[in-house]
């Protein structure tokens, strides 16, 4: 009877536990981590080079945040600028020079200091690139002079005009620090991971290109962020990443117990692993939305009016709720409403097909007699090429179409190989639609995505295409690059509201949604977390008995 | 006999050269290059600027005639040249992919030999008509499977239903069981479909009706004197069949994930990577010449009626 009594307890202790346990990521802190094992990770693509400012590939950021650390840690609850490797710094009043004190005794993993003289080498060519060895210059680092080692833990950065967003540049993904034996590398040997010498919690061990990345926990390692809770080395032992290619794979594999971790699960796949009570993490990547962009350049859309049409006529719910989830929110603006800077301008981005065929006929482009719109003999057929990295892009791109095709404007959307893509992605010509996002928690990113020096989505003369005829826009330029130097806060926030609305106002962007990475996870996986820009750090996981 | 060989060493030298310059030029053609698409990745966030300088770096825009006679002099003393994606040697990619291919290709092509065999013999041997059909039937079936959908099956009912083999992080024999199945399925059809129409070819041979006359069973007939007959054709579809192998790589190292040429081949594509694709088919081309090679060289080996005529011309 005892006997019988102690079981019954058991079962409803256990029941409880389990019913507790069950919101899960939320249980993270009650247990004490335990220490060891080795976590497996699938991911969908092989990194392709981790220089760190080329940390934007989701694969490679993936990598380089677990061997790499950075001057300075970006709360991701916060979005504050917390110490790492920079004990503290100072900024002068037009934020043209930095001075970083650097923490001591940090080493990088073949036994070199981490000190000032390293940073310094690392931002000169981060800042500056190295022709030589084709090192690019990285673009979250703008106007950048020279550097200075003042002392052996003090350095300092000097800046051609004011850089505001340096502060926060030190902090992401392409600002990981690297060895004096790294940088000395030429660029297309940087493919090569082994070759990647960080300060990171993880060291890599070994590596089959194209297939399997081993990472091992650094002993040594004793200087993660001061803020965080967890000091001291890492609790894995190590990180195998291992490129399963297939979707299908990757999510079998994680529910068939074969995997613990796996990037990139579409939302169609969320129910299926959710309803097997796996994690699903969707952290947000803080940027630019994913938004369909235009080439003013191409007379078709060269008329604001058509360009006002074509936003209207876009119905986001519809995208939204029939090929994403809850993890996908609604665009309020053509950046993330999680962004620094960010201002709500739904308003102004309603769904209204009768404004939108009004908008059309005004512009002259009337509905011929196969309901498609013509103006002096030419019909409105837009063509865009889908963009693999983007979740769903095909599906949202059609949908666009079909939408778009209510109001009698024609959109092909094409896959084409990467050559074909990236030749004509450079005309505007051939494509007057494209679609763009960009992640990154800091009102830089709105300059990062427009600026024609930068990532030029408009496709502005004298940005990234010789085959821009004509369209420049001073005024969007001028204001990118104001809030790209404007050193007070307040006011940096408020050009970055006035781009908002004049990327709208002048229908550039068509915001859809603010993307996520997402992630799935096994429940005993504790302590993920994820930068400010979604990608992962295995520093704090931890793997509960299983 | 030398004459002969040196007849066909010349053959697969102009194989050889042939595939080397038509798959130089149509990648030549082809919309962008590697560079470009690495390079303009708005990730990477370079200026027009940049890229042109990194282009001139790579000497990507002097004339094709230019970069063919450098390629073609650079493959002649065994220099693959760079990858431009991956950043290594093409050389060292190679070393790295090759031997997955080899075993999976191998291995793969053994039991498609094996299954082969299987189907043509049990439906040759079959004395119910029915049954014989059904068995018949299997190439037609086997070759209508595709590929990936067969890989992705296996995965799902071995691996994650029944939890037989694991797909991640499996043993090195492991990790071949359910692609070998996969690749030698498709290859088995059309060995198998040859196989079964010359066993029936050969029963109706006038020896083989002297053979039942003398009193030799059904099976003594088919293993003493038909077999022999019948592998002549196959042997030679089986030369054939290596592209198939090839091809079905492809497709089962991306499903299995495996880090094989096939794989290594479906990214270069992607990434219109030339120096690696040139490699793979340059060395696909010398692998199918080879097997080629020997299949010839086996058939006096294997019937001695064409012995005797290579030795009359040497």
């Amino acid at each position: 009877m005892t006997t019988k009594l102690k079981r019954l307890a058991l079962t409803l202790a256990m029941l409880a536990a389990t019913s507790l346990a069950h919101p899960g990521a939320r249980a993270e802190g009650t247990a004490e981590p335990a220490k060891g094992g080795t976590l497996i990770y699938l991911e969908q693509q092989a990194h392709t080079n981790l220089y760190p400012p080329a940390g934007g590939f989701y694969p490679n950021g993936g990598i380089l945040n677990q061997i790499t650390d950075k001057l300075t840690y970006q709360n991701p609850k916060t979005l504050e600028i917390e110490p790492w490797i920079a004990e503290s710094w100072t900024v002068n009043a037009d934020a043209t020079e930095y001075t970083f004190k650097i923490r001591p005794g940090v080493t990088f993993s073949d036994g070199t200091p981490l000190d000032a003289a390293a940073v310094a080498k690392n931002y000169d060519v981060f800042g500056l690139g190295n022709r030589a060895l084709k090192h690019p210059v990285s673009e979250v680092i703008n106007n950048y002079e020279r550097s200075e080692v003042v002392d052996p833990l003090t350095v300092k950065f000097y800046f051609k005009k004011p850089s505001p967003g340096f502060l926060q540049g030190t902090s992401v993904i392409g600002s990981g620090l690297v060895a004096a034996s790294t940088l000395a590398l030429p660029f297309e040997e940087l493919g090569d991971a082994t070759k990647i010498i960080g300060s990171g919690p993880f060291v890599v061990e070994s590596e089959t290109i194209g297939k399997e990345l081993k990472l091992k926990a650094r002993e040594e390692y004793n200087w993660g962020p001061v803020k965080l809770e967890h000091q001291g080395r890492a609790y894995l032992d190590g990180i195998t990443y291992i490129i399963t290619g297939e979707d299908s794979v990757r999510i079998g594999a994680l529910l068939a117990g074969q995997a613990d971790f796996i990037r990139q699960v579409q939302a169609y796949d969320e129910g299926q692993v959710e309803a097997q009570d796996y994690q699903i993490y969707a952290p947000s990547t803080r940027g630019v939305n994913n938004s369909v962009v235009f080439r003013p350049d191409n007379p078709l859309v060269a008329d604001v009016k058509v360009r006002q049409a074509l936003l209207h006529a876009t119905d986001t719910k519809e995208i939204v709720t029939t090929l994403f989830s809850a993890n996908y929110p609604q665009a309020t603006s053509i950046i993330a409403s999680s962004a620094l800077g960010y201002k709500d301008i739904s308003a102004k981005l309603a769904f209204d097909p009768e404004k939108a065929k009004a908008l059309l006929d005004e512009a002259g482009w009337l509905v011929g007699s196969n309901g498609l719109r013509q103006k002096d003999g030419k019909e409105l057929v837009l063509t865009a090429y889908e963009s693999l990295p983007q979740p769903q892009n095909k599906e949202t791109l059609q949908l666009v179409a079909q939408q778009w095709g209510k109001v009698g404007v024609k959109l092909n959307v094409l896959a084409g190989d990467s050559g074909s893509k990236t030749v004509d992605d450079l005309d505007p010509l051939k494509t007057p639609v494209s679609p763009a996002m960009v992640g990154r928690a800091d009102p830089d990113v709105i300059k990062s995505q427009y600026y024609p020096k930068n990532r030029d989505v408009l496709r502005q003369k004298g940005g990234l295409s010789d085959k821009v005829q004509s369209f420049v826009d001073d005024k969007l330029n001028g204001l990118l690059e104001a809030l790209a130097s404007e050193p007070n806060r307040e006011k940096r926030l408020a050009i970055a509201g006035e781009i908002q609305d004049y990327v709208v106002d002048q229908a550039y962007a068509i915001p859809i949604f603010e993307e996520p990475q997402a992630y799935a996870g096994a429940r005993y996986v504790q302590g993920v977390a994820f930068e400010a820009v979604g990608r992962p750090s295995f520093y704090s996981t931890w793997l509960a008995e299983h | 006999m030398s004459a002969y060989l040196l007849n066909r060493v010349g053959q697969a030298l102009f194989v050889l050269w042939a595939a080397f310059t038509i798959s130089f030029v149509l990648l030549q053609a082809m919309p962008g290059d590697a560079i470009l698409i690495k390079f303009q990745n708005p990730d990477l966030g370079l200026t027009a600027q940049q890229v042109a300088e990194i282009r001139a770096s790579y000497a990507a825009d002097s004339p094709v005639f230019v970069q063919y006679a450098h390629t073609i002099g650079k493959f002649l003393t065994g220099n693959f040249g760079y990858s431009v994606q991956a950043g290594v040697p093409v050389s060292s990619l190679l070393a790295a992919h090759l031997p997955a291919t080899l075993k999976l290709a191998t291995l793969g092509f053994l039991l498609a030999s094996v299954l082969a065999i299987l189907i043509a013999f049990l439906s040759s041997l079959t004395p119910f008509a029915s049954l014989r059909g059904a068995l018949q039937s299997v190439p037609s079936l086997f070759i209508s499977i595709p590929t990936f959908w067969l890989g992705i099956m296996l995965i799902q009912i071995f691996s994650f239903r029944l939890k037989l083999v694991p797909v991640i992080n499996p043993g090195p024999w492991q990790e071949l069981i359910l692609p070998v199945i996969t690749l030698a399925v498709p290859i088995s059809a059309p060995l198998a479909q040859v196989l079964v129409r010359h066993i029936d070819d050969v029963m109706t041979r006038p020896f083989v009706g002297v053979a039942r006359a003398k009193g030799a069973n059904r099976q003594w007939i088919l293993w003493r004197h038909v077999a022999k007959n019948a592998l002549l054709p196959t042997l030679t579809i089986a030369g054939v069949l290596f592209g198939e192998l090839i091809a079905g790589a492809v497709v089962t190292e991306t499903v299995f994930g495996l880090n094989g040429i096939g794989g290594l081949t479906e990214r270069a594509v992607g990434s219109q990577d030339a120096a690696v694709l040139q490699a793979i088919v340059v060395l696909s081309a010398l692998a199918f010449v080879i097997i080629n090679l020997i299949v010839d060289l086996l058939f006096p080996v294997l019937d001695p009626r064409l012995r005797t005529k290579i030795g009359a011309a040497a």
